[in-house]
């Protein structure tokens, strides 16, 4: 069973798009060359579903910033990449001439920022687009191996749990890095945003 | 629940002896609260910040990043950060020297956090806190890598550390005027990369970048002058302005850059000119008593270097 | 200046089919005589041009395939008639230079009335 409809998938997609097209804008001035943020493609999982999806057998751990928000649904956002990829986007945005030890220094500081950035654009794309207001907490950066987001995801409480994925794309001084956004949200979330996004389409087609 | 007992102390007492600095603004930017660490260290009393605009106050000496991310936490209600690993010092704050004596011109390093706080009356207000990121270790590093990030912002290629085309240009319109306003000769050089693209398809894009950077540095010790520019001007092209040189002289500059190439020896198989990397060069050199324009001499440089390649490349043609 | 602004045709380019919508609705309220085609990459765009010529045209930038400003470039060397308005998530300064060289007007997205408006100014003039 589709949890969203295709027409529903596109709108989220779009959405985050205008919030990455956002995120992008403030990068590229910290860098100060061409930055590339899109989102391919957004898709709604169940929480067990996860696993083997997103966290393939790779070695190493991942790079995780996260930001929860509460409004007319409350989720925890996640942005993840593996780690040394963190560690190369933190690189392009302070400079190439730091050495790996260095830049680990800098790496939570920078890393909390470059999050929050994203983070808050899509929220920011969200709240305009759907026309609700949303608050956030301040971004945490935890570095976890793949076991530990396993077991992060599977503390189910009563109420389902479903996570809506968005696939990023992130060019900084020409590097090219995946990652993903996760929204960890309860299904009565789920079902408010969804609710929101078919009021945004209903309104297209009204106007 | 209340966090505190009311009446057992002064709040202002608090927020005036943290270690950190506290600002309350409004969806204007008035100044709503202004404690004593910050009085201290942007050397602006209370007296002078509290219901003045912050932007005004501070005109020209914020940074449009701080700027924009009080913008955004005020309209959107979502809280921000300025780490000082990207943005070293957005405020202009100062060490506190107590002697008073030594006045310290490099601001401080800083970390600022903006939350949205919402007053009784539903409007939406942000309070900016701002700690001291200096520490004697890590302060070393990070004025390495704001070096970088500054070269970055004014205008650096990533690729080979000399100059980007933005910068060029900027430097360009600079010349051009003072040319105008005290005369002279300008010279400016088009240089492109024989077969470039026939390079990367051989050697790849990691055999590309490295030989780019070759020719840069050895392009780079033929400068001179220190108001020489030298730029990366796209991907495989170089531009290079020099001021004062009669057009002979260009002339054995042109030559000058195009045998150092060559002497790199850097083998190319797809050459179809030399079984090495070669480059082509245009010089114009002119006087810019009328031509207001700057663009006249980049097109005759242009035209130059379309010569020197149509002529058989690995070649120099100047002209006048 | 007569501003006949009936009976034109709009190409809308872009890969999300609820953009698509949008923008299709926010014109249309405003010009209901107006014909839409839509293309959902800038080959698509390209090929439906080459057909049959639009006198307007919006294009999104990041798209799979080819980018938009490119399919933008293309169209109006092909094509010079057509005017364009590029509507982009992507508002970097790059991109809105690139759209002013190619002639054409840069709106940022979520599209609104307002940047509507100011696409359809550029097409056909004040009305």
């Amino acid at each position: 069973m589709s949890i969203l409809s295709e027409i529903e998938r596109d709108a989220l997609t779009e959405i985050f798009n205008v919030g990455a097209g956002r995120a992008a804008q403030s990068l590229s001035e910290i860098v100060g060359d061409e930055v590339r943020l899109t989102v391919p493609s957004v898709e709604v999982l169940r929480t067990d579903a996860i696993n083997e999806q997103l966290l393939p057998r790779i070695q190493g751990r991942f790079a995780t910033v996260s930001q929860n928000f509460y409004g007319p649904f409350d989720a925890e956002a996640v942005l993840l990449f593996t780690e040394d990829r963190a560690l190369s986007i933190v690189r392009d945005m302070m400079g190439s001439q730091m050495s790996l030890d260095q830049l680990a220094e800098f790496e939570r500081e920078a890393m909390c920022e470059l999050g929050n950035i994203i983070l808050n654009a899509c929220l920011s794309a969200m709240a305009d687009m759907l026309e609700i207001t949303l608050n956030s907490s301040l971004p945490q950066y935890v570095v976890s191996s793949p076991e530990e987001i396993s077991s992060r995801l599977s503390e189910v409480q009563s109420d389902e749990r479903y996570v809506l994925v968005l696939h990023i794309d992130l060019v900084i001084e020409k590097h090219q890095t995946d990652g993903h956004l996760i929204f960890l949200l309860s299904s009565t979330s789920l079902h408010a945003l969804v609710e929101h996004v078919q009021a945004y389409l209903r309104k297209i087609e009204l106007t | 629940m209340s966090s505190f007992v009311a009446g057992r102390f002064r709040l202002e007492d608090v927020y005036d002896q943290l270690n950190c600095g506290l600002v309350m603004l409004d969806r204007d930017l008035n100044i709503l609260l202004w404690n004593a660490w910050m009085a201290r260290h942007s050397r602006v009393p209370a007296g002078a910040a509290i219901n003045a605009d912050f932007a005004a106050l501070f005109a020209g000496q914020v940074t449009p990043a701080l700027l924009r991310a009080l913008d955004n936490t005020l309209r959107y209600g979502l809280p921000s950060l300025l780490s000082s690993a990207l943005h070293r010092s957005p405020l202009p704050l100062y060490p506190h020297h107590p002697g008073g004596q030594r006045e310290g011109v490099q601001r401080m390093a800083q970390s600022v956090v903006l939350t949205p706080i919402d007053n009784p009356d539903g409007q939406r207000l942000c309070l900016m806190q701002v700690t001291d990121a200096s520490n004697s270790v890590k302060r070393e590093k990070m004025l390495l890598s704001h070096s970088e990030v500054l070269k970055r912002q004014v205008g650096t290629d990533g690729l080979t550390g000399i100059p980007n085309r933005r910068y060029f240009d900027e430097n360009y319109a600079r010349a051009l005027q003072r040319v105008q306003e005290e005369g002279g000769m300008l010279s400016l050089f088009m240089i492109d990369v024989d077969y470039f693209k026939q390079y990367n398809d051989l050697y790849g894009h990691g055999g590309g970048d490295r030989v780019l950077k070759r020719v840069a540095e050895t392009l780079r010790a033929h400068l001179q002058r220190p108001d020489d520019v030298l730029a990366r001007y796209g991907g495989e092209e170089f531009i290079l302005l020099v001021r004062n040189l009669p057009p002979l002289q260009a002339a054995e500059l042109g030559e000058a850059l195009r045998q150092a190439v060559y002497q790199l020896a850097e083998p190319h198989d797809k050459s179809l000119v030399e079984r090495r990397l070669t480059i082509s060069v245009g010089v114009c050199t002119r006087e810019l008593q009328d031509d207001t324009d700057g663009r006249q001499l980049l097109e005759a440089a242009d035209a130059a270097l379309y010569r020197a390649k149509l002529g058989g490349r690995n070649k120099v043609v100047s002209i006048t | 200046m007569v501003n006949d602004a009936t009976g034109k045709t709009l190409l809308i380019v872009d890969d999300s089919k609820v953009s698509r919508m949008v923008i299709k609705a926010h014109v249309l309220a405003v010009h209901p005589d107006w014909q839409v085609v839509e293309a959902a990459s800038g080959e698509e765009a390209i090929r439906v041009v080459q057909q049959n010529v639009p006198h307007y045209c919006t294009m999104d930038i990041n798209m799979p395939g080819m980018l938009g400003t490119d399919a933008a470039e293309q169209i109006l060397q092909q094509q010079p008639s057509v005017r364009v308005a590029i509507f982009s998530a992507n508002i970097q300064e790059a991109a809105q230079t690139r759209a002013q060289q190619l002639g054409a007007v840069f709106v940022a997205k979520p599209v609104t009335e307002k940047s509507i408006a100011q696409a359809l100014l550029h097409f056909r003039g004040p009305v």
